[in-house]
């Protein structure tokens, strides 16, 4: 019986949970945020070709990843480990910032994988996309 | 047929020292005059040879084949050895013209003795794809992909295993790249030479690389040819000795260093290098800077030469000796630039050291920076300047009790400053401001820098526009991030109504303002909030306002305001005179909320409150308007494309 009661406590507690972050908004609008959003944006023109040939790909926590270095020629390789560490301090900026925003820090975890799964949905056929641990082609 | 079974492990145990289970089998076909020898298994730790087939035909060549070799975890099948000469006595084995089928243009030689066990194996390389050696590497290294190499290798021991290494090899063309494609090069074109010897379990190596042409990426460094590199050391199990190497880099200059690198922990235990006059741009954007994170330094330029000598041990610098000669720095994007720069430097670590640095000029934000000679207290990560004088246009900013120091990982800096007498007009030029007239001077009582944010202590104090500027409790945190967040507040006061609207082009005003902006936050340089309000100063002073200011007040109030003055009498005045001028502004989340001289009655109220003849009074009608459309027209504005129109 008690176990009963703590089992419907925590399902209690964890739809509260769920309940109180889906009121988080994620287009909420501050200057960081825009800030970190034209910084990616203006990025996003050197990448795209990168997410296109297959060396970059969307990873399943929010980030990219280089994937295949060898579809990068040798002088740009470092360009674009570069690019890659530049766009991941970003989004993790922007997670960060979004979860402030909406005065919850504590929210960055599911803001992030709420972006995460975005991104991918979001991502153009022939990206790469990591999925159950291991990259699949859009 | 004859068949014998006999065991070799004597010898071959000696030959390979290792468990070797060898069940050999002699075929002896008598017709064919063929010898055969057939041995089962030979296995031992990273190596094993499974179904080793020897023919011996009567022409004194030899034919041995593997059925399934693996040489650290790498499978070979159908290994075929032809030797056109093969002799085996009492006393040794040997094979002369030698060719291996999976290896076309590499003639082998090899020779062992019984009695002492000694062994050599030599290979010569002519044209031999690159690609066919890659199953002879361990997978976890940078494989050949393409290329091809010539020259000879000679690899000879005892039964205490290899004892020499001879090797002299040409790559033409040669690319070779690891799985993860961050260690890789393309077409590479050049000489490698080895040589080295073991004694009991130290080696003792030279070698020489000479690379003429192609492009090598090792991350974070790309290179391409050009590069020579000639070295001597020694290695034992856990140390690899370069006890001297000479490396000459392409329009940088020749370093010589040696170093002891500890194999076991992975780390450099010592280090020292030496360079003379090495030109700084070149070797810092090739060598240092991919190594740097994103920050100043990174986006930056070097310019000059310099003499460099450093010393490194017990995972730390000792000592840094820097000649420079014309040396300079500058940021890409234009914000900082030092230049001219010469100074001996004799850093140590555990020793106090006086630098004077001289430098010839250089630039801040766009406003020229004059010479000068700065004498720096250097005590190991600690750095100090007593007092500085930096020259900014007809002025300078003299700076005090300067510290830069390295602790808890960050890098910490403060300084107290005045600044004296400059143009403003010439110091908003360079800045690409509008002209602003007056003179610039204040004083900087303490900045300073945590690792994370900027703050001012006390009241940073700028006379502009014949008034004081006072800005408190400024905090720039995170300054070299995304979005640097800048709180704090601003109080002004008598500023110079006509010296501003001159500046600005906004249609004259003459009298003064006292200005006050609370809770300012900026985020990313746009206002996130703040508390702002004008009101005019107290005492006596002409109050008067023009045609076109009136009208560019309404303006800002939206489209239409202006159109009433156009159809009143007030039209044929060019001037008017006023009582008040009051303006607020709270701004939250991109709304402006406006308020006047008062707060009015109604929706409406005073900006310019009337007095004298003919008086005016400008009535605000919005309170609240969006900060980005405030923004758009007072550039419009600004810029004078709102012409007053006076019929």
């Amino acid at each position: 019986m008690n176990a009963m009661l703590k089992f419907i406590v925590a399902i209690v507690a964890l739809t509260a949970a769920l309940n109180v972050f889906a009121a988080a908004d994620l287009e909420v609008n501050t200057p960081g945020v825009n800030a970190i959003k034209q910084s990616m944006q203006a990025r996003h023109a050197q990448l795209a070709g990168h997410y296109t040939s297959g060396a970059v790909g969307l990873t399943a926590d929010g980030l990219i990843a280089l994937r295949d270095a060898g579809a990068v020629p040798l002088a740009q390789r470092q360009a674009v480990n570069a690019l890659v560490a530049a766009e991941n301090n970003d989004r993790n900026a922007l997670y960060a910032e979004i979860a402030n925003a909406n005065n919850h820090p504590e929210w960055q975890a599911e803001i992030r994988s709420t972006f995460a799964q975005r991104w991918i949905q979001r991502a153009q056929p022939g990206w790469w996309v990591q999925s159950g641990g291991g990259w699949v082609r859009k | 047929m004859l068949r014998a079974v006999t065991h070799f492990q004597k010898q071959l145990g000696r030959c390979i020292q290792a468990a070797l289970y060898a069940l050999l089998s002699l075929s002896f076909t008598a017709g064919a005059a063929e010898f055969s020898l057939n041995i089962a298994d030979i296995v031992a730790p990273d190596f094993s040879a499974r179904g080793i087939t020897l023919t011996l035909p009567e022409d004194g060549s030899a034919d041995l084949r593997i059925a399934e070799l693996h040489v650290q975890q790498r499978g070979l099948r159908n290994v075929s050895l032809h030797c056109a000469s093969f002799a085996l006595s009492t006393a040794s084995l040997s094979c002369h013209g030698g060719s291996l089928a999976q290896l076309p243009g590499m003639a082998l030689e090899f020779d062992y003795r019984f009695a002492t066990a000694s062994w050599q194996v030599s290979a010569k390389l002519r044209n031999v794809p690159g690609k066919q050696l890659a199953i002879f590497l361990p997978a976890t290294m940078p494989l050949p992909t393409q290329g091809k190499l010539s020259g000879m290798l000679r690899i000879s021991g005892e039964a205490s295993g290899v004892a020499a290494v001879d090797a002299d090899i040409q790559m033409a063309e040669v690319g070779f790249s690891d799985a993860s494609g961050l260690h890789a090069a393309e077409k590479l074109r050049g000489t490698v030479k080895l040589a080295a010897a073991r004694k009991g379990a130290l080696w003792n190596w030279q070698g020489n690389i000479a690379w003429q042409s192609g492009e090598l990426f090792w991350q974070p460094l790309y290179l391409r040819g050009d590069h020579r590199i000639s070295a001597s050391g020694s290695l034992d199990g856990a140390r690899l000795k370069v006890e001297q190497a000479i490396v000459d880099l392409p329009e940088a200059g020749r370093v010589q260093f040696a170093t002891l690198w500890d194999m076991k922990q992975g780390a450099l235990a010592e280090c020292t290098a030496h360079g003379d006059n090495l030109a700084l741009d070149k070797l810092f954007s090739d060598y240092i800077k991919p190594f740097l994170d994103k920050g100043a330094l990174a986006e930056s330029h070097l310019y000059g030469r310099a003499d460099v000598d450093w010393r490194y041990r017990n995972g730390a610098t000792q000592s840094l000796r820097l000649a420079l000669r014309d040396a300079g720095i500058a940021d890409v994007e234009q914000r900082f630039a030092l230049l001219g720069v010469n100074s001996e430097i004799d850093w140590q670590a555990a020793a106090p050291r006086t630098a004077n640095i001289i430098f010839a000029g250089g630039a801040l934000l766009g406003v020229p920076l004059g010479s000068g000679q700065w004498t720096v207290e250097m005590r190991g990560m600690d750095f100090g300047v007593a007092q500085g004088v930096l020259p900014v246009l007809d002025g300078r900013l003299e700076l005090r009790d300067f510290r830069l120091h390295h602790k808890e990982a960050a890098w910490r800096w403060e300084f107290a400053a005045s600044l004296s007498q400059i143009s403003m007009e010439q110091f908003s030029q360079a800045a690409g401001w509008p002209k602003m007239l007056g003179t610039l001077a204040g004083s900087i009582p303490r900045v300073s820098y945590d690792g994370g944010a900027i703050n001012v202590d006390g009241a940073l104090l700028f006379n502009v526009f014949d008034g004081t500027v006072a800005a408190t409790q400024l905090k720039l945190a995170d300054p070299f991030g995304r979005a640097p967040h800048l709180s704090g507040n601003l109080t002004m006061r008598e500023l110079d109504l006509d010296l501003l609207t001159r500046t600005f082009s906004f249609g004259n005003m003459q009298g003064r303002i006292d200005v006050d902006v609370n809770n300012l936050e900026l985020q990313g340089w746009q206002p996130a909030r703040f508390d702002a309000r004008l009101s005019s100063s107290a005492g006596n002073y002409p109050r008067k306002i023009s045609q076109k200011a009136v009208q560019n007040i309404s303006a800002l109030g939206g489209a239409g305001a202006a159109a009433a003055i156009q159809r009143s009498y007030l039209r044929f005045f060019e001037n008017f005179g006023y009582d008040r001028i009051g303006w607020s502004c709270k701004l939250r989340n991109g709304v402006c909320a406006m308020g006047g001289v008062d707060n009015g009655n109604g929706g409406a109220y005073a900006i310019v409150k009337g007095g004298g003849i003919p008086a005016i009074t400008v009535m605000g009608y919005n309170r609240s308007v969006s900060w980005d459309e405030l923004v758009t027209r007072l550039k419009r504005v600004t810029q004078g494309n709102m012409q007053a129109v006076v019929k």
